[in-house]
């Protein structure tokens, strides 16, 4: 009886403190800013009010708490949605050097690790120094799905909160998935292992998925069963076991429309969900992915515009601001050969520059993945986006947030300015789409980050 | 103009987009070589939804099915080229000397504009294959050469399933001496084929009596539950070759050897098999005769090793009188081009008759593939594959004019556009991109070492360090 009073005791000095501690946490408040929602619409002179990384309040009629933090936005600056990048290898250990690898007794048999079979790693478990993490605040960014860099299969998919100090990048949520690609085993012909080809990991992708069934198969056996000989238990084989039991997806880096095709082919056979990642053709199978209901994070490394239409258009800006005053600069001669190879490259080059807009436009679920983006060419990608990719600023705007956290399963939280998500957001100086625009603040989980003199 | 040129190139070309088309033609008043049934001349043949209809004198074209005149001119069926490696992403998965859970069908680049120079050549089919680093390769993939469609769109429907084993130089080299495991000798390679099949066969008993007793214990839900044996994809594949499901497809040279094979597979009661290159299979044509194996050899290539120095351009003729079923192949993707050429060889050398010099590479590799009940002659109910040339197919002055598969054109030299690829880099600039020289001549000439020759040079760096 005395413990059970000690005991109510305590509970009520504990809850006690943690209504004083919640009091007493101040709130943060952003005023006179403008807001680009997620659908596109913006909102003039308003307030942002967020408290334990949680937007108390967001609007033009919000009245600030005594106890808050303000920054006053003065009428110039731009809060757009925490942009989330859907795949990343943000604070990554490096990959090994080829000629550290050690060179193998039998190459046709080479441990897990080494095959880069890995699916058990966890990004949360490796993560390290990064100046990326930095880059990627600078650039909107205040969440992203990583992955550890890889092979075939490189390692858990988890959510973090972003922080230039990688110690303090915070999970949102583990295990979402795994991470995959056609990737083979690492070592090239010098010191190469199996799978080495494509076709040889299609061929290891399936034995796996063969061994993983055995052994789960196997483990339920036993715990009903403890006479019988006990499993050989595998964390790679065990990490499989989401995909084997179709309970995460697959998340897939391909570029070309083959290996779109090959990753299909594989989801047919073994009907685990799949997220294509980076997905450079992906136009050319938008219907299907659509219709199967896979979602895309594409990328957005274009390749550069060929150089004589980048020329052209320079030119062609150049002249519509001299009025056209003056000859005509003389016409570059080419052949009727040259001609119709420029044409080719230009439609394929447009092709690969309009895939974000028709995956949208056939209904696929496009989100958005730096899948090997250079941060600092960011700007320059995304200006390439909307003045030939058919994108407009509200379709980019939502592609690196809400519709990005909806692939990831992160819209109840992320994604979104409203009250009751959490506080990640990005302010700008000026709107990101104008030149040099640039992030002051990013507020991740209600924390904010200055960017000073950048 | 431009533009428009453009624009037709999309129209000629965008139908053949579609992947396995059907396509009607009527070809009018020409010598059509059926293979099977002599030489008929001045004779229509009428191909409907891509099937050949009626073979015949005068035939009336049905509505809206376009008529060519090949009045003078020569058609024949498609060439098929039982060795291919034309539009192989990766060749060899040379990692293991024993690799059958691959598949060929998994590396196929649908977009290699080679692709369309062997239609150009008369070619409407090839067996891609696997290279012959590893003594069990992976499975091949037999293609129709329809330009412009998908992987899936290139197979060729139902063909047999084959697979790549290769004796000899090449797997000891990689495997034996390049990565110190077994077979450094052909002692070696034997061994590796037969305790392979054995394993396969221990495997396959394991696998079959575990699902036995799980069903058995899922049904009763009583009882000790049976330790899971996982399936297993290589073991899979090689029972499915020992119970005729694959037919083996073995690059090979001497005489020895090729017997040797014969043997193991006598043994292990395999019956369609086809030795590749096979430049010693002269010495044993009664015997593979007898066993009713087939070779597909080089009308006269040889001396690029040493196992390849004792050879013939009779080859091809001894096998023939004999009575094996012999194709020609290219192996290469220029010889592929101009396979006519090569089956015309084998009557310039050993006197072989033309129709036989002619079904070496039509009706015998289809034998050899497991499509000669739909390809390889001109029959009627058979396949709308087939060339018309502008003269008789062996003369060297002849040229394919169009190229049909299925009853869909996808090669006509009256129009026969500059540029045909249908992937380009728009990171490359023209200077780079329209070098054809270059493009072409970056095709190994012999592929079945493709990644392998890089892979040796590298060890033998490794092993000398």
């Amino acid at each position: 009886m005395r413990k059970f009073i000690l005991l109510l005791a305590l509970l009520f000095v504990g809850s006690g403190f943690q209504g004083i501690f919640a009091q007493t946490t101040p709130a943060n408040a952003l005023k006179n800013v403008t807001i680009h929602n997620a659908d596109g619409s913006t909102t003039g002179s308003a307030t942002i009010v967020w408290r334990n990384g949680v937007i108390e309040a967001i609007g033009t009629n919000v009245s600030i708490p005594f106890d808050a933090f303000e920054i006053d936005g003065g009428d110039s600056l731009h809060v757009y949605p925490g942009f989330i990048d859907g795949l990343s290898t943000l604070g990554s250990p490096a990959l090994p050097r080829t000629q550290d690898l050690p060179r193998l007794e039998d190459p046709g048999n080479p441990p897990y690790h080494r095959a880069g079979i890995q699916p058990e790693r966890k990004p949360s478990e490796l993560l390290t120094e990064d100046n990326n993490f930095e880059a990627a605040m600078k650039a909107g960014f205040t969440s992203a799905a990583l992955y550890p860099n890889g092979f075939m299969l490189p390692g858990q998919v988890e959510a973090f909160y972003l922080s230039a100090d990688h110690a303090d990048v915070e999970l949102i949520k583990g295990t979402m998935g795994l991470a995959g690609s056609f990737e083979e085993a690492p070592g090239g012909w010098g010191s190469g292992a199996y799978p080495s080809t494509q076709m040889g990991v299609m061929a290891q992708f399936r034995q796996l998925m063969f061994d993983a069934t055995a052994l789960q198969q196997h483990m339920k056996y036993y715990e009903q069963n403890p006479e019988m000989p006990a499993p050989d238990r595998d964390r790679v084989l065990e990490a499989m076991f989401p995909l084997v039991n179709n309970s995460a997806p697959f998340f897939f880096e391909v570029d070309t429309k083959e290996h779109i095709e090959r990753i299909l082919k594989l989801q047919d056979q073994f009907g685990f969900d799949v997220v294509i990642v980076s997905g450079k053709e992906a136009y050319a199978k938008a219907d299907e992915l659509n219709q199967r209901n896979i979602p895309v994070l594409a990328g957005i490394d274009f390749t550069d515009a060929p150089e004589w239409y980048a020329e052209m258009k320079k030119k062609e800006e150049d002249t519509e601001e001299e009025d056209a005053e003056g000859e005509d600069s003389e016409e570059e001669e080419i052949s009727e050969e040259e001609q119709m190879y420029r044409e080719k490259q230009l439609d394929a080059w447009k092709a690969e520059v309009s895939n974000i807009k028709k995956l949208m436009d056939a209904g696929v679920s496009v989100g958005f993945s730096s899948a090997g983006l250079d941060l600092k060419d960011m700007t320059k990608k995304v200006e390439v986006l909307l003045d030939e990719g058919g994108l407009t600023e509200n379709d980019l705007v939502a592609l690196m947030s809400i519709n990005t956290a909806n692939i990831l399963g992160l819209n109840r939280t992320h994604g979104s300015l409203q009250q009751g998500k959490n506080a990640s957001f990005s302010v700008f100086d000026k709107a990101m789409t104008e030149d040099k625009a640039k992030v002051l603040h990013s507020i991740s989980n209600g924390t904010i980050h200055e960017f000073k003199g950048n | 103009m431009k533009k428009l040129l453009t624009l037709c190139m999309i129209a000629a070309f965008g139908f053949t987009a579609q992947a396995q088309d059907k396509g009607s033609v009527l070809i009018q008043n020409a010598t059509v070589i059926t293979v099977t049934n002599g030489d008929l001349e001045e004779t229509d043949v009428l191909i409907e939804d891509g099937v050949i209809r009626e073979i015949g004198k005068d035939l009336r074209a049905p509505r809206g099915v376009e008529t060519v005149d090949a009045t003078g001119k020569f058609v024949m069926p498609g060439i098929i080229d039982a060795h291919s490696h034309l539009n192989g992403v990766d060749i060899n998965e040379g990692r293991n000397p024993v690799t059958a859970e691959v598949t060929m069908e998994e590396s196929v680049d649908p977009n290699e504009v080679g692709i369309y120079h062997a239609l150009a050549g008369g070619a409407t089919a090839i067996h891609l294959m696997h290279g012959s680093a590893n003594v069990i390769g992976g499975q091949g993939e037999t293609l129709k050469l329809r330009y412009g469609t998908t992987q899936e769109g290139m197979k060729f429907k139902d063909a047999k399933r084959t697979i790549k084993f290769a004796l000899g130089e090449n797997p000891t080299r990689v495997h034996g001496q390049g990565n110190g495991v077994q077979p450094r000798t052909r002692m070696g390679v034997e061994q590796v084929i037969r305790g392979h099949f054995d394993e396969a066969l221990d495997y396959k008993r394991k696998r079959e009596a575990y699902l036995e007793a799980k069903a058995n214990y899922d049904r009763r839900g009583r009882g000790t539950p049976p330790v899971p044996v996982a399936e297993n994809l290589r073991y899979e594949v090689l029972n499915d070759i020992i119970e005729g499901e694959i037919y083996v497809h073995c690059h090979s040279y001497r005489a020895d050897e090729i017997l040797m094979l014969v043997r193991v597979f006598n043994d292990y009661g395999i019956e369609n098999y086809t030795f590749q290159h096979a430049n010693e299979a002269f010495k044993v044509a009664p015997e593979l005769a007898k066993h009713g194996a087939m070779t597909s050899v080089f009308s006269d290539w040889w001396a690029y090793k040493f196992e390849v120095y004792y050879s013939t351009a009779f080859n091809a003729s001894i096998l023939n009188a004999n009575g094996v079923i012999n194709s020609i192949n290219s192996d290469n993707d220029q010889l592929l081009r101009t396979l006519n050429h090569e089956a015309a060889k084998v009557v310039r050398y050993g006197d072989t008759s033309v129709n036989d010099a002619i079904k070496m590479i039509t009706l015998h590799p289809a034998i050899q593939l497991g499509i000669d009940d739909r390809v390889g002659s001109i029959e009627e109910g058979k396949h709308g594959d087939l060339a018309i040339w502008s003269r008789h197919p062996l003369s060297i002055y002849s040229k394919a004019e169009m190229t049909f598969v299925d009853g869909v054109k996808y090669f006509d030299r009256e129009n026969d556009p500059d540029d045909m690829r249908i992937q380009i880099n728009p990171g490359a600039d023209f200077d780079d991109a329209s070098n054809f020289r270059e493009i072409t001549t970056r095709r190994e000439t012999d592929a079945c070492l493709q990644d392998a020759f890089i892979l040796l040079a590298e060890q033998s760096a490794h092993n000398h360090n």
